[in-house]
């Protein structure tokens, strides 16, 4: 019992940190939490089983293929439901746009997928009970993602450029950074992202329509756990989370599992608002 | 003539009064001949599309087949079908539209419960005949709703079918009862657990789980250590099924499921890691859409599938959604051609005294206390992983 909390615990927890990381990717550039974080990783599932098992395509061509769609999804987002509302963000817009492009995703999937679940391929064949691929894949995912994030922002002049833009966008500017084009890459990567954590996690979570709201819900858990835009924090908070809930499911069973998730949350948020990671606001008087 | 404002008054009582007389003269010539019009509130798209998918062909079957045959007593059925995606809100105002604007003679549907929650006392308000094939219970009071009848078994139909499955043909002493987190989940396995113990069932664990959630290791772990002989299932969720199945193959434990008819959806197929996964697994199922031994349907049934050779696709279907679709439109074209009349009265009091009527899904009888009409004697279970043309075989253990 004990091999499987933690290899299903520490599977879900990469899942759920892979979606905090797709929010924060899009807040960096852009202020704005995309609800359509859960959706991006909903879809990495949905159009990796429609490559893989439908349309016959290999792993090499199935994944970069899942990865471009769903980054298109990001630039679209960020067309349509952030850029428009990018004037008057105190007025939090973004909430209603988001939430509209997420549930449009949502319903197109359903109507033109399926509103069962529908099966993901096995990828490499490797590993059975605790040492499934299907659960060491999403943490490997996790951990090598983070890497090249890191890698990214630290050892590379564009990924300097994002941070730049993330710290402070009117003075990227004026420094002559092409602020929107990078806000537009952003989303892009955020899209991948989101599409690495449904893909990774495709034979867990089956590809299935509904999965978008309970990466919505989880992923968003990490964020606010590990304090907004800070990567780090949310890897940590998404496997803390992964590893309690799957424990809270072992001992307690399935409803009391998400009651206690929340309970936890909401215990963490009171005595940490800003996050267990994250500094708090400072506000220039 | 001088016009004035009395002589114009008199004018209109009378040409109004000449208007009602002609009317009454030319209306029941228009009712003899007026098309009977059947609402359809048609779940046709969205999450629970299939099912509706399926009623429709019988439906639709039925309505061209009385057509083609002069219609009903010189009346045509008309269906007036309303795509309601299993939206309780687009359900009711699909309800108004056809009682209010379109008069409808009677409504078919909805198929799936939460829309019959919110559309049943609507109808029952308008005194609308309502026929339907939702589980749920409560849907069904005729001092309540005395306008609505069920031509499907309720929940606690199936529930009997299963406990009795469970405690005369598998014997078990000790069951698991799971269900999913939805409120059919929740109260369908309430409700079993009760009827178990009632039966003198010891009841293992219970559980309701999250339908989505990725492993299910820990409830079956729970069960097997309770010393569980048979896992019963409530759930409308494949992927909560077939997750279920898997895990009981990874643990090497060969414990029977039984319970909702979903375990036997052809969606499970895809999502097991092995075929053999299946095994062991019994869905409620019908008497009259299940195959013997020797493959062979019942008689009735038989007849229907010759029938729809060629005209209706039930390799993507299941036969019991198509047949309860043609039953449907043959019960209210029975009720006008007996009766003669397609008002609201005739038609529910023809249902009301209706016994045996010999429908291809099953022998449907009503009465004014008693509007479940599916007889519980026809649910039987069914081998879940035995799919043929829309019907089962028999679970072992039925003659």
């Amino acid at each position: 019992m004990f091999a499987s909390i933690i290899a299903s615990g520490l599977a879900m927890g990469a899942i759920y940190a892979l979606i905090g990381i797709t929010y924060n990717t899009m807040f960096a550039t852009s202020r704005v939490m995309s609800f359509t974080a859960g959706q991006l990783g909903m879809l990495g599932g949905v159009f990796g089983s429609l490559l893989m098992l439908r349309l016959g395509l290999p792993l090499v061509l199935g994944l970069p293929l899942t990865l471009l769609l769903c980054a298109g999804v990001g630039i679209v987002t960020e067309f349509v439901a952030v850029r428009p509302v990018l004037k008057s963000l105190d007025q939090h817009l973004y909430v209603l746009t988001t939430l509209a492009v997420a549930l449009l995703i949502q319903q197109v999937t359903a109507i033109e997928w399926s509103t069962e679940p529908q099966p993901f391929p096995r990828l490499f064949e490797l590993g059975r009970d605790a040492w499934d691929e299907k659960y060491w894949l999403p943490v490997a995912t996790c951990a090598v993602t983070i890497s090249a994030l890191e890698f990214l922002y630290r050892r590379t002049l564009i990924g300097r450029a994002f941070l730049a833009v993330a710290e402070d966008n009117f003075a990227a500017r004026a420094l002559g950074l092409p602020e929107r084009t990078l806000r537009v890459a952003s989303y892009a990567m955020a899209g991948a992202i989101g599409a690495l954590a449904g893909f990774s996690g495709g034979q867990l979570l089956l590809a299935f329509f509904a999965n978008g709201q309970l990466l919505n819900f989880y992923g968003f858990i990490p964020v606010a756990l590990g304090g907004l835009g800070n990567n780090r924090g949310a890897i940590i908070g998404g496997l803390a989370l992964g590893l309690f809930q799957q424990a809270a499911n072992f001992t307690v069973g399935g409803i009391f599992a998400s009651v206690a998730v929340f309970v936890l949350f909401i215990v963490v948020l009171l005595v940490a608002p800003q996050g267990l990671f994250g500094a708090p606001a400072s506000r220039r008087v | 003539m001088k016009l004035t404002r009395r002589s114009v008054a008199l004018g209109a009582i009378a040409s109004s009064a000449l208007g009602t007389s002609l009317f009454r003269l030319v209306s029941p010539a228009i009712a003899q001949t007026a098309p009977i019009r059947i609402g359809w509130l048609a779940s046709l798209t969205g999450a629970s599309a299939a099912p509706a998918i399926g009623f429709n062909r019988g439906v639709v079957f039925a309505a061209n087949e009385i057509n083609a045959a002069g219609g009903v007593k010189g009346r045509q059925i008309e269906i007036v079908t309303r795509d309601t995606q299993g939206d309780p809100t687009k359900a009711v105002n699909a309800t108004q539209e056809l009682i209010s604007q379109l008069k409808v003679d009677a409504i078919w549907g909805p198929t799936n419960s939460g829309e019959s929650l919110a559309v049943t006392a609507i109808m029952t308000r308008n005194k609308m005949p309502s026929i339907h094939p939702c589980v749920v219970d409560s849907l069904i009071d005729p001092a309540k709703y005395p306008n609505a009848f069920r031509i499907a078994p309720s929940n606690t139909q199936w529930d009997d079918a299963v406990r009795n499955y469970c405690l005369n043909i598998l014997k078990a002493k000790k069951v698991t009862v799971i269900g999913d987190t939805t409120g059919y989940g929740v109260t369908a396995a309430n409700a079993s657990v009760a009827a178990f113990k009632k039966a003198g069932v010891e009841i293992a664990t219970q559980a309701n789980i999250d339908a989505t959630q990725p492993d299910m290791t820990a409830d079956m772990l729970r069960a097997r250590d309770a010393g569980a002989q048979v896992i019963v299932v409530w759930s409308v969720s494949t992927g909560m099924v077939a997750r279920l199945l898997n895990t009981r193959a990874t643990m090497g434990w060969d414990v029977p499921f039984v319970g909702h008819p979903s375990m036997a959806s052809g969606d499970i197929g895809g999502l097991l890691a092995k075929p053999s996964n299946w095994e062991k697994v019994y869905a409620v199922g019908y008497r009259s859409c299940s195959y013997d031994a020797a493959g062979a349907l019942p008689a009735h049934s038989q007849e229907l599938v010759n029938k729809l050779q060629g005209k209706v696709n039930l390799s993507d279907s299941l036969l019991w959604w198509v047949a309860a679709g043609v039953d449907a439109i043959n019960l209210v074209a029975q009720a006008v051609s007996t009766t003669g009349s397609s008002s609201s009265e005739a038609i529910i009091g023809h249902w009301n005294e209706l016994a045996k009527y010999p429908g291809y899904f099953g022998a449907y009888t009503f009465s004014k206390t008693e509007h479940n009409g599916y007889p519980t004697e026809d649910v039987v279970m069914s081998a879940a992983n035995s799919a043929k043309s829309g019907s089962f075989a028999l679970a072992p253990g039925y003659t």
